[in-house]
């Protein structure tokens, strides 16, 4: 479950960013005053374009990112007041993360499990079905340099999941991967509400959205615009399209 | 503490598996050590020994004069006396490099002598290292001939000269005896004392410098570092995982680079045994161990600094370029410790890197005060301290960590 409750974010802006963006006082909302709430078991999405302040909630989220007013409860916990206890609880991929190339799959599922403080038996079952499911097993101690992208894929998933997270955070999780490479990764976002996990993900590609929504928020400039369910996204439509429909909620002009 | 282990585990591996940094930990110092350590002794030897054994081209202008020191001249190994030249080409000669000497007797240099006056000779040259070495040559003729003249004038008044019971001592009222204390430990020591903190200090940052860009920037632009902060590990254990296999890296380069200083100097067989042997007994373990822990606290300097630094980059060529210009940062105050002049006193003490490297070359000599060592080390430890918390704090600012990413 993740609670969010009247989040905002302010960044100041170094001297280059404000003469970029002209008529810009020192500081701007990356994300000003959104609510919503993720359910166990459902997969919310957050779409919005790039920069819309995506990237920024989900960080606050994973308790990188402190919030400048509002509050966020993860599985119970306070974002700011229990962020360890938060990250026991979560597990977090974005699409440009890589993997430590010097280091094997094992190394690497093994450091984060560690850092988890994962018992040992509980780890060593755990990764056996993980290994198994997405087929690690025959490159499991090469290097990650030497693998394909689609193999350091399925170690990113396994990374990612291997404590067994309650919550799951997917920042643009398809982002520059093949068509093949991205189908795990619904895969996975499939299989984690299945296991009853509570699953949010941002993305801006329509294709995801109507794969995998349960609920659904529209973010855009830092504001959400539209928050529900996707069957009511689905009702409510006014254009044709789910694109034409996203487009014309965020002024744009098609 | 054990998310701490975890850490420095994981970094302490792909640090090592990573062949930039063994090339610059281990390789490069070895490489560069014998090599410099071979090029200074063969250099050096060769040098002396051209200069003993090279033919002077030696002008001598003496108008009749000291017709004596001709035969003392030519005694002397290699010389080749160039007669009749003119007096006022000499200058141009001389520094055109036709003529290595010039030995000019004054015009009544004979009658001065006769009238027991002092005769004026003027020996003309260019000052190098070389010629210094070479000089000693011409200066042994002008002794045996002083020498010479000195004896004749005594036989000239031969007769008062038994009578007053005189001898050549008489022309030598001061006898000077150097009485050098200082041990061979000591001289060597303040000569190449100040490379061997050149050797540890430069080794100590550049092992440091490419852990410290990997394991902050690297992990930035593979975008792992949010799969880190995410992970239950707290900053403060994450810095410190870091921090902690970043030193190492530059202590282990250090080591490395004054062990291979060890083995050059041993191999290098054919220098003179009362050096070889002093050169050895300085690389002894009570002043390397304590040369050692003044590293320490400089290192962990290194380490906070150069990480801060990494982690501000956005990239790993941004840090790159930022830390390149800081090697001549820490040159500089090394090359100062490298000047003669300038010791170890409560001012010095105090300036980092510089402090290091003036304190190793009195460790080495074994003339190190106790209240200045102490005072280095409260200096080095107050900087360690203050960088680490600097560096602690650094990694909890949100517009550090995420800048550029």
């Amino acid at each position: 479950m993740i609670i969010v409750e009247q989040l905002s974010k302010r960044f100041k802006l170094t001297r280059k960013q404000k003469q970029e963006l002209e008529d810009a006082g020192d500081t701007i909302m990356a994300v000003s005053d959104i609510s919503f709430t993720c359910q166990p078991g459902r997969v919310f999405t957050l779409l919005g374009p790039n920069g819309a302040g995506k990237t920024t909630t989900l960080r606050m989220l994973a308790t990188m990112l402190k919030p400048t007013s509002g509050t966020i409860k993860i599985a119970g916990f306070d974002t700011v007041k229990e962020p360890q206890a938060v990250r026991r609880k979560i597990g977090f991929l974005t699409g440009s993360t890589a993997l430590y190339a010097r280091l094997s799959p094992n190394e690497i599922v093994k450091y984060y499990a560690d850092l988890h403080g994962m018992e040992k038996e509980k780890f060593e079952k755990r990764k056996k079905e993980l290994f198994n499911l997405l087929g690690i097993d025959e490159f499991a101690n090469r290097r990650i340099a030497k693998l394909s992208s689609g193999m350091k894929q399925k170690v990113s998933i396994a990374r990612t999941i291997i404590h067994d997270p309650e919550v799951v955070i997917f920042d643009e999780p398809t982002v520059g991967l093949d068509v093949i490479t991205a189908r795990n990764i619904i895969q996975l976002i499939r299989s984690c509400r299945e296991e009853g996990k509570t699953v949010i993900f941002s993305t801006h590609i329509m294709g995801e959205v109507s794969l995998l929504s349960d609920d659904l928020a529209v973010i855009h400039k830092g504001k959400l615009l539209f928050n529900d369910t996707y069957e009511t996204f689905l009702q409510q439509m006014e254009s044709r399209s789910i694109e034409d429909e996203f487009i014309r909620i965020v002024g744009g002009d098609a | 503490m054990k998310k701490v282990f975890v850490i420095l585990k994981k970094e302490l591996i792909d640090t090592l598996r990573d062949r930039r940094t063994i090339m610059m930990m281990v390789i490069l110092p070895v490489l560069l050590i014998f090599v410099m350590v071979n090029i200074t002794i063969t250099l050096g030897r060769s040098q002396a020994r051209k200069a003993e054994e090279k033919e002077l081209k030696v002008a001598l202008i003496a108008k009749g004069n000291a017709e004596a020191f001709q035969s003392f001249l030519v005694k002397q190994k290699n010389i080749a006396l160039k007669e009749n030249l003119e007096a006022d080409k000499i200058d141009d000669l001389i520094r055109e490099e036709e003529l290595d000497f010039a030995v000019v007797f004054e015009e009544n240099f004979d009658r001065k002598v006769k009238e027991r006056k002092s005769g004026d000779v003027k020996v003309y040259f260019k000052a190098s290292r070389e010629n210094n070495i070479a000089k000693k040559r011409i200066n042994n003729a002008l002794k045996e001939y002083n020498e010479d003249l000195l004896t004749l004038r005594l036989k000239e008044i031969n007769d008062r000269y038994e009578e007053l019971q005189l001898d050549r001592s008489f022309g030598e009222p001061l006898t000077i005896d150097e009485m050098d204390l200082s041990t061979t430990k000591e001289r060597i020591g303040e000569v190449i004392g100040g490379f061997i903190p050149y050797f540890f200090v430069i080794f100590c940052f550049l092992g440091a410098m490419y852990p410290a860009i990997d394991l902050a920037a690297g992990e930035k632009e593979r975008a792992t570092i949010e799969t880190l902060l995410s992970s239950p590990a707290s900053r403060l254990q994450i810095v410190t995982g870091k921090f902690l296999v970043v030193t190492f890296a530059g202590l282990f380069s250090a080591v490395i680079s004054i062990l291979a200083l060890y083995l050059a100097v041993k191999q290098a067989t054919d220098l003179p045994p009362q050096v070889l042997d002093a050169l050895v007994r300085i690389i002894e373990f009570k002043s390397i161990g304590l040369v050692f822990s003044l590293l320490i606290p400089l290192c962990v300097f290194f380490a906070a600094a150069l990480l801060s630094l990494s982690i501000f980059a956005r990239s790993f060529k941004e840090a790159q370029s930022i830390m390149t210009p800081l090697n001549i940062l820490v040159i500089i105050p090394v090359l100062i410790g490298l000047f003669p002049g300038i010791k170890l006193n409560a001012t010095t003490a105090l300036i980092p890197v510089l402090n290091v490297s003036l304190a190793t070359k009195e460790i080495i000599s074994g003339t190190i005060k106790t209240g200045l060592l102490l005072e280095v080390y409260f200096s080095l430890f107050a900087l360690a301290a203050l960088s680490l918390l600097f560096c602690s704090w650094w990694f909890n600012r949100e517009e550090v960590i995420f800048r550029g990413i």
